[in-house]
């Protein structure tokens, strides 16, 4: 495995060289890339390390995004600090969902449409409250500075993100190797086994949902000063929280690369068939191939592209 | 950043041109040696408001096709515009990387977006970037409050629709001999909907308006059944219904009311798309009939107009250039404009053109284009149109009237033999 | 606390409800089968709509005959897709069957968008405008076609599963696939024909809907999420829960927030439940029943 280590950290050194040799628009798209690559490992703590698929991960983002706002805006604190006390919120909000979800049994279908509800809920509430802007959303004054989380240029923007996913990696190998990780492992594979073993699977399906809501939602920050206008209809929506889970699920769930190289292979792809099959004339060309391209790529990597590129990687990397 | 831009694509440009002419020969030369002036246009052309999106575009596009017939950019040597064209898909993240993208393949000036998040987004990576945007449609009245240096306003703002409208009420109110109306407004629950709900009650309130609000209803962008709605607004039994709309729910709207039949003396309404469509019309043939909608419209009297609404029916048979399309052109035509005077297509330059903007038109109700410090245009204008003998026309002002306006609506909608 | 308004309400949630309760059997009979969460079933509703608005156009014929050719059509669709795409997912985890059903709505929406267009559709048919009246009361009458028609295909459906030979065998294979292979029955043809007629109960119930409510290509999403709470709500496995289900949702979504706004007023609060959450009543009844009886009202075993 050692061979792995040394591809992945070449990876990364190339990644970080990279932004002396794009252009804008391009690094735009890899801030995309890490963006959901982090958002789509956060999902992956709870989704793929304890088999609860979660459809609603959008509503912590929001949290954390509308959190991070409100502390900016009322007490001047800066984003940076912000972050992690809206982190706390979110994982909060996640514990509640994982106690009914939990403590109640639900699994499968049952559970995606639990975790559909309370984001369809927080976000019909928040759409419904003045201070986050109700149906107007929140137009974020842009001042550009460390402190504010605001940038001029992408390249801070393109670090910060690539910063965010290296901590994802790092939080979850960290995990993996842990009692925790073990624990959550053990009883996505078989509940009933773990159970029976003595494993408290009800509280670490909790740390689980914890953490993940609280690695999701810390990407709000980033959304909020990036995007500059925040509003629940899309930024706690179903149609994100399906994007949020795409690459996850096409990369490999449940490791510890899988949502990285989802994203790296599906972000990509949205925009390349948006430039170059968007005509005029045939709007929505585009997102047709867009969806094709989802099931083909399903249909032929169904236990996730990182498993094939293993066995086509084994090889090399098995000496 | 920009320098090194500029350089890496005149290299880019170079090579290219080397390659094509070892290839090609000389034509290929000359041909690829033709001043162009690239101008991007983003628009909602997919997603949930892509009809208002695809129509925004074809403005937009039109603009660029006739200007470059009459000659293009006359200052840069009768440059052609070359527009590109962006698909936002009514998303924040999309409208970025799609502005991000047009600046890189060298548009020196964006329009569009319609929607007023995306506008936010791209306004404030246009600041970032320093390239100037001008804004066709898009009615928040925050994006100028951010004190903004390149993003220029056509459209009027919100605050603008809801004076005119207090003045076409009051002009109506006073001619009809009407004391007071009581009313009930509705609104989609969408940033467009809400926004322009809001600021017509707030105005009825401060100007202490004889319009008693008798109840103020909202329901969600993409609601599929209005009886709810409609049956707590006939059991409120008001005078007049202002509806602010979108196109789906305009329909939805009067059907219910003629379902069950709610007595209305009109319905007007503040300001909203829905009700001016041909499609709407073509749909509800009669029941459109009277319908009044305060908005920015083209002007029919106009004989840039005209001519321009002649050609744009016949390339898109059964439309017709309304608020959205008229304005999208009208952006375009104020880009270009800003083009000749500048003489070059520098950002700083074309932002002290747009800046000094003072562009005689007549094509959209209201005066010459020309913009506050804020880049608000100060000069845009809403005017009260009436659909009569299933045509939308304008009814007030006077001075830019084709008809005069019908109030009361002398037929109910269920008495329209429909 | 005004009765009559409420009343009126409550009766047009009812025959919507109906319509509802359509959609909803078809993704009942789809995900009782096959255990497959239907993320297209709304876009497949939408092109069921187009399919009866563009004979409206072309033929003149009124939608309440013609959702029978949606019907047809969206059976055609259904088998298709099944023998093509879900027939490989079947056995996939969970989450990989949620994929491609993903990329299959987006295929379904933007497609309509591209031959339709993308302006709202609403064609004046010959029902759509009339309605029934009795004192207080405005029936609506399309409503009221949708509903009657509905219940009837519904029960033709039940019927069908109940005493046809290819319905039994639809339901056996729907209890115990493993058994169902081992008879020998050729469980791909059931499973295609089954999502078909699945894929037909919602192509039926847009063309049904094509009076009531104007068309775009992008109003498929929220009758998915509705038909899952109806099915969940139903009991899974249990059509006539889904008809129920439908009814009690289509209820609730009308007159909850006005009742809601009434217990506020009641208890001295001075709050409006606006109509714009609605969707807040179905998801709330959704989760208290996943956490209190999650086989649904009439479902038997276990989901």
């Amino acid at each position: 495995m050692k061979r792995l280590n040394i591809l992945l950290l070449i990876g990364l050194l190339i990644l970080l060289v990279l932004p002396r040799f794009l252009s804008s628009y391009v690094m735009g798209v890899f801030i995309l890339i890490f963006l959901y690559a982090y958002l789509g490992q956060s999902w992956n703590v709870l989704t793929g390390y304890t088999g609860m698929i979660s459809l609603g991960h959008s509503l912590f983002l929001g949290i954390g995004a509308y959190m991070t706002f409100l502390l900016t805006f009322t007490l001047g604190v800066s984003p940076w600090i912000g972050m992690w006390i809206g982190g706390i919120c979110a994982g909060v909000v996640g514990l509640v969902i994982g106690y009914f979800g939990f403590r109640f049994g639900l699994k499968g279908v049952y559970f995606v449409l639990l975790t559909i509800s309370f984001a369809e809920i927080g976000r019909l509430i928040f759409l419904h409250l003045k201070v986050f802007g109700s149906f107007q959303g929140l137009f974020i004054a842009p001042n550009f500075s460390f402190a504010n989380f605001q940038f001029r240029e992408n390249i801070p923007y393109y670090y910060i993100a690539l910063g965010y996913v290296v901590f994802s990696l790092i939080v979850v190998w960290l995990m993996e190797r842990s009692k925790i990780g073990r624990y959550m492992i053990a009883l996505r594979e078989d509940e009933e086994a773990a159970e029976s073993l003595g494993v408290d699977v009800f509280k670490y399906k909790m740390i689980a949902i914890f953490i993940s809501a609280f690695m999701t939602s810390l990407a709000g920050a980033f959304y909020t000063n990036y995007l500059y206008y925040l509003h629940p209809g899309t930024m706690m929506s179903m149609a994100f929280s399906i994007e949020i889970i795409l690459r996850p699920i096409i990369g490999g769930m449940g490791t510890v690369l899988g949502p990285v190289i989802g994203s790296f292979l599906i972000t990509p792809l949205a925009e390349l068939s948006r430039t170059y099959f968007a005509k005029a004339g045939y709007e929505g060309l585009h997102l047709v191939i867009y969806g094709f391209l989802l099931v083909a790529v399903v249909l032929f990597f169904p236990r996730g592209v990182i498993s094939y590129i293993k066995k086509a990687l084994a090889p090399v990397l098995d000496k | 950043m920009k320098e090194k831009m500029n350089r890496r694509t005149f290299l880019k440009y170079s090579a290219a041109v080397g390659a094509t002419t070892a290839i090609a020969g000389v034509p290929t030369l000359l041909r690829a040696q033709a001043p162009e002036i690239k101008i991007a246009s983003l628009q909602p052309v997919t997603g949930v408001i892509s009809d208002i999106g695809i129509s925004m575009r074809r403005g937009n596009q039109m603009a660029v096709d006739d200007i470059n017939a009459k000659g293009g950019i006359k200052s840069k040597g009768g440059a052609k515009l070359r527009l590109l064209l962006g698909d936002t898909e009514a998303k924040e993240e999309v409208a970025r990387s799609e502005a991000e993208k047009v600046i890189k393949e060298g548009a020196v000036c964006i329009v569009g977006p319609f929607l007023s998040g995306n506008a936010m987004t791209i306004a404030t990576l246009c600041e970032q970037r320093q390239v100037p945007f001008v804004m066709d449609v898009a009615a928040a009245d925050d994006i100028t409050q951010k004190g903004f240096k390149f993003t220029f306003r056509v459209f009027p703002v919100s605050t603008n629709f809801a004076n005119n409208m207090l003045l076409y009420m009051e002009q109506i109110m006073r001619e009809k001999k009407v004391s007071k109306i009581r009313g009930v407004v509705t609104n989609t629950g969408d940033l467009f909907g809400r926004v322009q709900g809001a600021t017509f009650l707030k105005f009825l309130k401060e100007k202490k308006f004889p319009i008693e609000v008798l109840g103020h209803i909202e329901y969600p962008l993409g609601i599929q059944d209005l009886s709810a709605e409609v049956s707590k607004i006939k059991a409120l039994k008001p005078d007049v219904l202002f509806p602010v709309a979108r196109p789906g729910d305009s329909r939805l709207l009067v059907r219910e009311l003629y379902k069950q039949r709610v007595q209305l003396m009109g319905i007007v309404s503040p300001g909203s798309p829905g009700w001016y469509e041909p499609d709407f019309i073509r749909d509800m043939k009669g029941l459109s009939e009277h319908i009044m909608d305060n908005v920015p419209w083209v002007n029919p009297a106009g004989k840039m107009f005209k001519e321009v609404n002649t050609r744009f029916g016949q390339k898109y048979p059964g439309k017709y250039l309304d608020t959205n399309s008229g304005y999208a052109y009208l952006g375009v035509l104020v880009i270009a404009d800003a083009l000749e005077r500048a003489k070059s297509t520098k950002a700083d330059d074309i932002v002290a053109a747009l800046t000094k903007t003072y562009f005689k038109q007549d094509l959209v109700i209201g005066g010459a284009v020309t913009f506050d410090k804020k880049g608000d245009n100060i000069n845009a204008d809403s005017a009260m149109v009436q659909i009569i003998g299933q045509a939308v026309k304008v009814v007030l002002p006077e001075r830019a009237a084709e008809a005069k306006y019908v109030f009361p609506m002398p037929k109910q909608l269920w008495d329209r033999g429909i | 606390m005004n009765v009559n308004l409420l009343i009126q309400l409550g009766i047009s949630g009812f025959l919507l409800g109906g319509v509802y309760s359509l959609i909803a059997l078809g993704l009942s009979l789809i995900f009782g089968v096959m255990r497959v969460i239907n993320f297209a079933h709304g876009e497949m509703m939408v092109w069921g709509m187009y399919v009866a608005y563009t004979l409206l156009l072309w033929t003149g014929i009124d939608p309440f005959f013609s959702f029978l050719v949606s019907a047809a059509v969206l059976f055609f669709f259904g088998y298709l897709l099944q023998r093509t795409i879900v027939n490989r997912i079947l056995d996939f985890p969970e989450a990989m069957q949620v994929l491609p059903l993903v990329g299959m709505a987006m295929v379904f929406e933007n497609s309509a968008r591209i031959i339709w267009g993308p302006d709202y559709l609403s064609p004046q048919s010959r029902f759509s405008l009339s309605s029934v009246s009795f004192g207080f009361l405005t029936i609506d009458t399309p409503r009221l076609l949708a509903f009657s028609l509905a219940v009837i295909i519904t029960l033709l459906v039940l019927l069908f599963l109940k005493k046809t030979d290819m319905g039994k065998s639809i339901r056996a294979a729907a209890d115990n696939r493993t058994g169902a292979l081992l008879v020998g029955t050729d469980v791909n043809k059931i499973y295609a024909i089954c999502f078909g007629i699945g894929a037909a109960c919602v192509g039926a119930a847009g063309g049904l809907l094509v009076p009531i409510m104007p068309l775009s290509p992008y109003i498929g999403a929220p009758f998915t999420l509705i038909s899952f709470i109806i099915v969940i709500l139903g009991g899974m496995g249990s059509l006539t829960g889904a008809m129920v289900g439908g009814l009690i949702i289509g209820v609730a979504e009308s007159i909850g927030p006005e009742l809601i706004t009434n217990l506020f007023h009641g208890v001295g609060l001075d709050l409006d439940f606006p109509q714009t959450m609605k969707q807040v009543v179905s998801f709330f009844i959704l989760i208290v029943i996943m956490l209190l009886r999650p086989q649904g009202l009439l479902g038997g075993k276990k989901g």
